[in-house]
């Protein structure tokens, strides 16, 4: 607990450093008379039909979720480059590249493959 | 945080001190910001309030303050107000584990009638050891604040600014995650203070298997990761959501993005939040590639306590080495700030992107330089360190 | 260690509290943002337990990959008919509460059936040191689970990609 509590002591810290300013921010602020024109969900001077989006681009899910595959793959990366020296100062130097050379050479291949397939593409 | 009151109580005003850091250098870099952006456009800037303008921060808090309340009526409440909130804290967190100068040692002493130290304060909020794991998770917790500031004011244009500023977000998470990999590859350590340390030696290096030593060059990570090093600030604009990959508010197409519906403070939180990525963006590259906060040959840890005892006259081994490390800070600062300076030459030299072009670089450019770096790096420090003959 | 232990069992309540109300609030995105809170409690979870290493890895692929796939996805659906369609019953109270009752009970029973967990040892290892032997576990011990999981993300991969294409290609028209 010793370790964590600074984290959340500083979290704990910008919330309420946060919620006081929008406090003291509707306190002192303007007050303005609400009314329906006022909040009616923006739009460029026609009336709102529908609030948010209705239709995105698949792509952003794709993105998304590659995104988590690349990542994934990414984070794996990281043990390995601690304990690359190691590794190497203990004589199993060309164990642990080739080992993660076949890692690496599957995502080489998957990005290749998103690439060639055009999944990436945003037109 | 602290076995002692002492230590706890050091302990806590640093980390006030630091949140407090962040939230101040956000109004100096708005000034630096406008006045520089003058500067390169031939233009005043703020100069009427104050000194070169300098009061004009303060008049544009009043003024924020005293904006009109708005909620958007189709919009749900609680979560319109706490993104402004949430978006404050990935920054500040990820700059609490970074260290801001050289640890400083208070030998013992005696107060209230007790013995107290020796004590090590590490000049930082907190330090875990696996420091860039810990700012690479708390950054990646950046994109909830668009999000929700998108879905809390249920609107259009902040809504697709949200998803946009987030799929760009995570995009580039990718290029600056692969890119670091390089740095560790190098120096083997996920530790901030490690990597710096390393850095305030002469240029050293395996060379098949021998040692070899430049004297009259530091051991900056740039000069064996400078592809990485390019990587990664440029993903770092996209991080901080800057010119030129200010997609998610490109007013021309979005009207504001994800902050259509914000005013008043509610706005300027994110600003602190952008300003705070930027501050944290600086500080990684200053660490990662340029010596942190010590320059080889004159200053580095051992050095400064000796450079500010004979310069401030002081003997007392404990405020030789507070004196040195607050050196040490001011020579961060100064690496930071000049970097701070390149965010801002960069937004107002370079032309916005177009979504695609922007998605584009990242995926299909970044990515696959990151990922030859990260090859290449491994090839070369294993050529390098392999024991050859041995 | 009485702080350790007061610690740790505040953060269950609290991960314990968002966990449910990630099931009970009818709207899906705010489920997700709850959800997303559980996540980022579940890495301290870990973090106290000092894993640190796991616990970055809970932020950066959990808490902020996953999730932010999770909210983007929800925020593009048109939510209203879903909000709508979540049950009040009495009847589907009754089997939500139970299903948890039986999740809660295998929970303690696993938990007592593994006494060594709940000893605590002596030794703390130095946190990098852990990473540090995870990394040579992985590398060594568990190399061919490794490089399997290269080959499945890859496939994921592929599969991600061919089912955004039914239809009509990534562009498809409603």
């Amino acid at each position: 607990m010793s370790q964590l509590l600074p984290v959340l002591l500083l979290s704990l810290f910008v919330i309420l450093f946060g919620s006081a300013l929008l406090f003291l921010a509707s306190r002192i602020g303007a007050k303005g008379k609400p009314n329906s024109v006022k909040e009616e969900t923006y739009e460029c001077g026609i009336p709102a039909e529908t609030s948010g989006p209705t239709k995105i681009p698949i792509k952003f899910y794709l993105t998304a979720i590659l995104f988590i595959l690349f990542d994934i793959e990414i984070i794996f990366m990281y043990p390995w480059a601690l304990t690359y020296g190691d590794f190497i100062s203990g004589g199993y130097g060309i164990y642990i590249f080739s080992a993660m050379a076949f890692f690496i050479a599957v995502f080489i291949f998957g990005l290749f493959w998103e690439v060639k397939s055009k999944a990436l593409e945003w037109e | 945080m602290g076995t002692d009151a002492f230590e706890f109580t050091i302990n806590f005003v640093k980390m006030v001190a630091i949140f407090l850091m962040m939230v101040q250098i956000v109004p100096l870099l708005v000034w630096v910001e406008r006045r520089g952006s003058a500067y390169i456009q031939n233009r005043f800037g703020p100069n009427r309030v104050g000194p070169l303008g300098l009061t004009q921060l303060l008049a544009d808090a009043v003024k924020f303050l005293t904006k009109e309340e708005f909620v958007p009526g189709r919009g749900y409440p609680f979560i319109y107000y706490a993104a402004p909130v949430v978006a404050m804290i990935p920054a500040t967190l990820a700059l609490a584990a970074i260290p801001l100068s050289a640890p400083f040692h208070v030998e013992p002493f005696e107060m209230f009638g007790r013995n107290w130290g020796p004590y090590t304060f590490m000049f930082q909020g907190y330090d875990f050891g696996i420091g860039i794991v810990f700012v690479l998770g708390v950054s990646s917790l950046a994109a909830y604040a668009l999000l929700l500031a998108g879905y809390g004011s249920n609107n259009k244009y902040s809504m697709y600014g949200a998803l946009r500023a987030s799929a760009q977000t995570i995009s580039y998470e990718l290029a600056m995650g692969l890119s670091i990999v390089g740095v560790i590859l190098l120096f083997n350590t996920f530790s901030f203070t490690d990597i710096v340390n390393a850095q305030s030696a002469p240029l050293n290096f395996m060379w098949f298997g021998k040692k070899v030593v430049v004297e009259w060059l530091p051991n900056w990570g740039l000069i064996y990761q400078p592809l990485g090093a390019v990587i990664l600030f440029a993903a770092m604009f996209a991080e901080a959501n800057r010119l030129p990959f200010d997609l998610p508010e490109a007013e021309g197409e979005l009207v504001a993005g994800y902050h259509t519906e914000y005013a008043g403070f509610k706005f300027n939180m994110f600003f602190i939040g952008e300003y705070g990525h930027m501050f944290v963006a600086s500080a990684l590259m200053v660490i990662f590639y340029f010596g942190g906060y010590t320059i080889y040959p004159w200053l580095t840890p051992e050095t400064a306590p000796q450079i500010m005892g004979k310069l401030l006259g002081v003997t007392s081994a404990t405020w030789m080495s507070f004196w040195g490390s607050i050196l040490l800070h001011l020579v961060l600062m100064a690496k930071v700030v000049a970097f701070l300076w390149i965010f801002i030459q960069v937004r107002w030299t370079l032309p916005r992107f177009r979504y695609d072009q922007l998605m584009d670089l990242g995926w299909r450019s970044m990515l696959p330089w990151a990922l030859f770096n990260t090859v290449i790096t491994a090839i070369v420090v294993l050529l390098m360190r392999y024991q050859w003959g041995a | 260690m009485l702080w350790d232990a007061i610690g740790f069992y505040g953060m269950a309540l609290f991960l314990i509290f968002f966990a449910l109300k990630t099931i009970t609030v009818p709207n899906p995105i705010h489920a997700a943002l709850y959800l997303v809170l559980t996540m980022i409690g579940l890495a301290g979870m870990f973090f106290n337990l000092g894993a640190h290493f796991i616990a970055g890895v809970q932020m950066i692929v959990y808490a902020g990959a996953v999730m932010v796939l999770f909210v983007m996805v929800l925020m593009l659906f048109d939510l209203k008919a879903e909000i709508r369609s979540f049950s009040r019953g009495l009847l589907s109270g009754a089997l939500k509460i139970m299903s948890s009752a039986l999740l809660v009970g295998f929970a303690l029973g696993s938990a007592g059936s593994s006494v060594a967990i709940l000893d605590s040892s002596d030794t703390a290892p130095t946190q990098i040191d852990v990473t540090r032997q995870l990394g040579v576990l992985l590398y060594t011990k568990y190399l061919f689970a490794f490089e399997v999981l290269g080959i499945l993300l890859l496939v994921v991969a592929v599969g991600v990609v061919a089912v955004s294409r039914m239809k009509g290609g990534t562009h498809a028209q409603h």
